[in-house]
Parts: C-alpha cells; sequence; structure tokens
C-alpha cells in the first residue's frame, strides 16, 4: 500500500470516506513525518500536533455519521502570514514575537469549516519579502530536492518556502501561501508543487499579515493540479469583512480539471523571451507549447509590450505599501517593544531590532518613493504603468484563453547564493509579477527537471476569475510531463 | 487601476457589527493598565 503521506488529496478523500483508514492514522503519519524531518528542512515554524489531533478526532466523528466538508480529515500547512486563533503568527519577523490571534483568518476559518485538520505554521520569509525563504527570523527552509551528486543546500522558492518545502517532503498534503509577487508560484515551481495564485478578490486577505494589500492574494501549493483545484475551492470565498474580495460564486474548480484543452487558444508572449534565458528554460517552454498542441489547443503568439517595466515599477509598489501597512509595528499594541526614554526613541528602538535587514531596505524604498517629492515621479507613474500592464493583458486576452510562460529564470539555487546582491534576487521574479501587478490568476505547474536534476515548472495566466481554464490546461501540462518523480528521501532521521 | 474587474464597493447599513473586545484587543500588547496601552510618558 502506498504511504499515507504520499497520496493526493483526492486519493486520500476516497480512502476517508470508503474507511481505508482514518483521519487519525493520516494526521498521525503526518505528524510523524514532521517529527522526522523539521530538524533538517526548517519548513514548520510551529508544529500544532495536539490541535491536530484534537481536530482529526472531530473529523472522524463526522466521517463515521456520514457527515463531512470537502477536505474531510485532510492535514494540512498554514503558512505563518495566516492568523490563527490561539496559534503564535509572527509573519516569521522578530517584531511579531508571541503575538497569539484572537481571531482566524477567513482563509482559514473556511478551510477548518470544511473539515480540514491544521498541522502547524509554516516558514517564510519575513513578513513575504524574499523568494529563497532565507529572510525568515526561524531561519531558512531547505528544499528537499538537491542536485545530481551535490549534498548542497538548496532554497524552497520564497516567500511561501515552508509551503513549498512541506508538501514536496510529504509534510502536509496541500498548505496555505500567499503572493505578492511570485511567492507561491516561484516556490512551487522550484519544488515541483502545483502553486495557484487566484485572481486579486478571489480570497480574503481578512486576518492575513498585509505585505501589499492591492498585490496580495492568498491560494494553495499542492502535489496536484486536481488537489490545487480542490483547496482553493474552499479557500475562496465572498467576505465582508474585506471589500476588495469579489461576491461571484465560487466555481466548482475539481470538476473543470479533466475539461481538457480542445478548443482553447493559449498565448505565447513574445516579450518573455528575455535576452540571456537558459537555453533549458527555453526548451522547457517549447515543450510545454507542444504539449498542448498535441492536446489540441491553437497556439499563438501575443505581445505583452510593457512587460520590461513590471518589475521596477513593482518595486515601487510593493515597497510604498509595505511601508505603508508596516508602520503599525510600533511597539504598542502587539509583538515586540524595545524600551525607550520616550515614545519616540520607544518606535525607533522597536523598529530597529524588531525588523530584518530585507524588511529595512523595503521600508526604506517606499518610504522615499511616498515622500512628496518624489510621490510623482515614482509611485505615480508606478500605478499608471500598472494600468498599462493590465491593458497589455486585456487586449491579448481578446484573442486567447490563456498564457504559457515558464514560472523562474532558473531552478532552485543553493542558500546564500543570491542573498548577497538584492537586485539578482528581485530577478527571479521576472516572470511572476505582471500577474499581480494585473490582478490575474496564474498558476505554476511541474513541468520537468532541469539538467541537475531538479525541478522546473511553466506558468500559466488567465483571465480575471477564470481560475477554471488554467485548471484544464494546468491538467493537461502535469499528464503531458509525467507523473512527478519525488525528492529521494535525505531528511528524515529514519532515512 | 483600482480593481481586476469593474465592481462598485458594495454599501452597508450604518450599524455596528464587531466591538466590544477591548479584553482580546489588548491581550498582545506588551504594556496595558486599566483597559489602555502603556507607552512611555509623554507629557512632563
Amino acid at each position: 500500500m502506498t504511504k499515507l503521506t504520499d497520496l493526493t488529496i483526492a486519493e486520500a478523500r476516497q480512502g476517508l470516506r470508503e474507511k481505508s483508514f482514518s483521519a487519525r492514522e493520516l494526521t498521525e503519519a503526518h505528524l510523524e513525518a514532521i517529527e522526522g524531518a523539521n530538524a533538517a528542512l526548517n519548513a514548520y515554524v510551529l508544529p500544532t500536533p495536539e490541535r491536530a489531533l484534537e481536530m482529526a478526532d472531530a473529523s472522524d466523528a463526522r466521517l463515521k455519521r456520514g457527515e463531512g466538508g470537502a477536505l474531510e480529515g485532510i492535514p494540512l500547512g498554514i503558512k505563518d502570514l495566516f492568523c490563527t486563533k490561539g496559534f503564535r503568527t509572527t509573519a516569521c519577523s522578530h517584531i511579531l514575537d508571541g503575538f497569539t490571534p484572537t481571531y482566524e483568518s477567513t482563509v482559514t476559518a473556511n478551510l477548518w469549516a470544511e473539515g480540514a485538520v491544521m498541522l502547524g505554521k509554516l516558514n517564510n520569509d519575513e513578513f513575504a519579502m524574499g523568494s529563497s525563504n532565507e529572510t525568515s527570523v526561524y531561519g531558512p527552509v531547505v528544499n528537499p530536492w538537491r542536485r545530481k551528486g551535490s549534498n548542497a543546500k538548496l532554497v524552497p522558492g520564497g516567500s511561501s518556502g515552508g509551503s513549498s518545502a512541506a508538501v514536496a517532503a510529504r509534510l502536509c498534503m496541500g498548505a496555505t501561501a500567499t503572493d505578492t509577487g511570485g511567492s507561491i508560484r516561484q516556490p512551487a515551481a522550484v519544488t515541483g508543487t502545483v502553486g495557484i495564485k487566484p485572481t486579486y478578490g478571489r480570497c480574503s486577505r481578512w486576518g492575513i499579515v498585509a505585505f501589499a494589500s492591492s498585490l496580495d492574494q492568498a491560494g494553495p501549493i499542492a502535489r496536484s493540479v486536481e488537489d490545487a483545484a480542490i483547496l482553493l475551492g474552499a479557500m475562496a470565498s465572498h467576505d465582508p469583512k474585506d471589500t476588495t474580495s469579489v461576491d461571484l460564486p465560487v466555481p466548482d474548480y475539481a470538476a473543470s480539471v479533466g475539461q481538457g484543452v480542445k478548443g482553447l487558444t493559449v498565448g505565447i508572449p513574445r516579450e518573455y523571451r528575455v535576452p540571456g534565458m537558459a537555453p533549458e528554460i527555453e526548451s522547457l517552454w517549447q515543450k510545454g507549447v507542444d504539449w498542448l498542441k498535441a492536446a489540441g489547443a491553437k497556439i499563438k503568439e501575443v505581445s505583452l509590450p510593457h512587460t520590461k517595466y513590471a518589475l521596477p515599477s513593482y518595486y515601487i509598489v510593493a515597497p510604498a505599501e509595505a511601508s505603508s501597512n508596516l508602520a503599525r509595528y510600533d511597539g504598542v499594541r502587539y509583538g515586540l517593544r524595545e524600551k525607550g526614554s520616550d515614545v519616540i526613541s520607544m518606535y525607533e528602538n522597536t523598529r530597529a531590532a524588531g525588523f530584518g535587514a530585507e524588511v529595512k531596505r523595503r521600508i526604506l524604498i517606499g518610504t522615499y518613493v511616498l515622500s512628496a517629492g518624489y510621490y510623482d515621479a515614482y509611485y505615480l507613474k508606478a500605478q499608471k504603468v500598472r494600468t498599462l500592464i493590465k491593458r497589455d493583458f486585456d487586449q491579448a486576452f481578446e484573442t486567447v484563453d490563456a498564457i504559457l510562460t515558464p514560472t523562474t529564470p532558473g531552478p532552485a539555487f543553493a542558500l546564500g547564493e543570491k542573498s548577497g546582491d538584492p537586485l539578482e534576487m528581485y530577478l527571479n521574479d521576472i516572470f511572476t509579477v505582471t500577474v499581480n501587478m494585473a490582478g490575474l490568476p496564474g498558476m505554476s505547474v511541474p513541468a520537468g527537471l532541469s539538467s541537475e536534476g531538479t525541478p522546473l515548472g511553466l506558468q500559466l495566466i488567465g483571465k480575471p476569475f477564470d481560475e477554471e481554464t488554467l485548471f484544464r490546461v494546468g491538467r493537461v501540462i502535469e499528464q503531458a510531463a509525467g507523473p512527478l518523480t519525488k525528492p529521494q528521501d535525505w531528511w528524515s532521521k529514519a532515512a | 487601476m483600482t480593481r481586476v474587474a469593474a465592481m462598485t464597493m458594495k454599501m452597508r447599513k450604518d450599524e455596528v457589527t464587531d466591538g466590544f473586545c477591548a479584553a482580546h484587543i489588548l491581550e498582545n500588547a506588551p504594556q496595558v493598565d486599566d483597559g489602555y496601552f502603556v507607552v512611555p510618558k509623554i507629557v512632563e
């Protein structure tokens, strides 16, 4: 029999319904895996085994009565950006030390309402600022994948690096994640997992620690397109507590997964062929095109002329909003307080001690671009560019149903390899930030292995609120790419 | 750009929907006194 931790969510749901195993057994298998692996991978910053078993027992009771929601008994990991009532939530920042929310984020509340089980809180870059999970105050997460013939520790991507590593290493069946500039799709790509950032407004942001409010969006990371569809269906909702959440019915995403791509037109944006693109990324992209053609889709070249301005304008808009959002951490209402002789020096000491280097950098950039003399030149200009980026996509979507691009410029890099140069790190998001700037849905699907033997992903971009097409196209790529190979287990104490 | 898709801001009735949870709000504060947040002295 397959190990319980290797099952997909779809398979586990069936097994639970057929009473092949109990929710408690399923949860215990995952808790054991976490126990054995966390010292090596550092994916969980707060395992919550007691709560997990309590929730699993409640699921078993419901399943016994023939009741239960869409995720009844399914053990999940929760990114530390989601507020969880009674469980420490820090966004992996020193400044939120010991913060224990007295409320539950809407997304996680939706998951619990469907019967999901919380295994614990997952590591991430501090305040989700990073592309390698190296800025977390709890230390970096290690990618379960390794290069062929090497023991070098690789990054799991970021900011949702705990989520991607935990899903890839079978430490949960799926995980919540958030994506401001690529933080779901980039980690999914470099760990061989599926990650979808839905359309801005599809999931409520209420109770999620804010980074850049006009870009942040929650979504799942899972081990199959179908699992991602099941999870997103449970996470998404209209929420009166978030005025940017949309009042549209949540479609049955899982039903769209098997519908195929016949009759769909998929766009290939010319501007994404960036100079110096790795040949293996280029050939993977071409493979994706061939797979979709073979499955009956039409392929069409499209132009997104403002693509080259996306990354620079993103690094104005995102830090601007971050500097405003992070002003709330002042040592008065929650988290860390460092003493000072007066209230100003208390603020200064608290913020100096509480924020890490990358967060400080972005607060400084954000404060600068919002300052009176530079507001028009930077922030306003970036907002205008953003409208142009959105218009590019609107025009492209007049003739295509979805767009196919690589997710990342390369495979997972080693710890410390890029952390010295922030610009090099920011370039990791080159293919993903445009999607946040335009608010569109984007999904990364594993598509093959690099020459180093580590995973690579392809990104699909969809029309607003048309996640269903992404699941259809994503499933075709997933099938054509073949079953996901598993990373070789080197991390558990038993192995 | 303010919205991905055309959508108007929803209005709700002007009535209290939440609140009366001062204890919860103060629970995570570094220093409180008698239902208030405490900061270093501002006025001499």
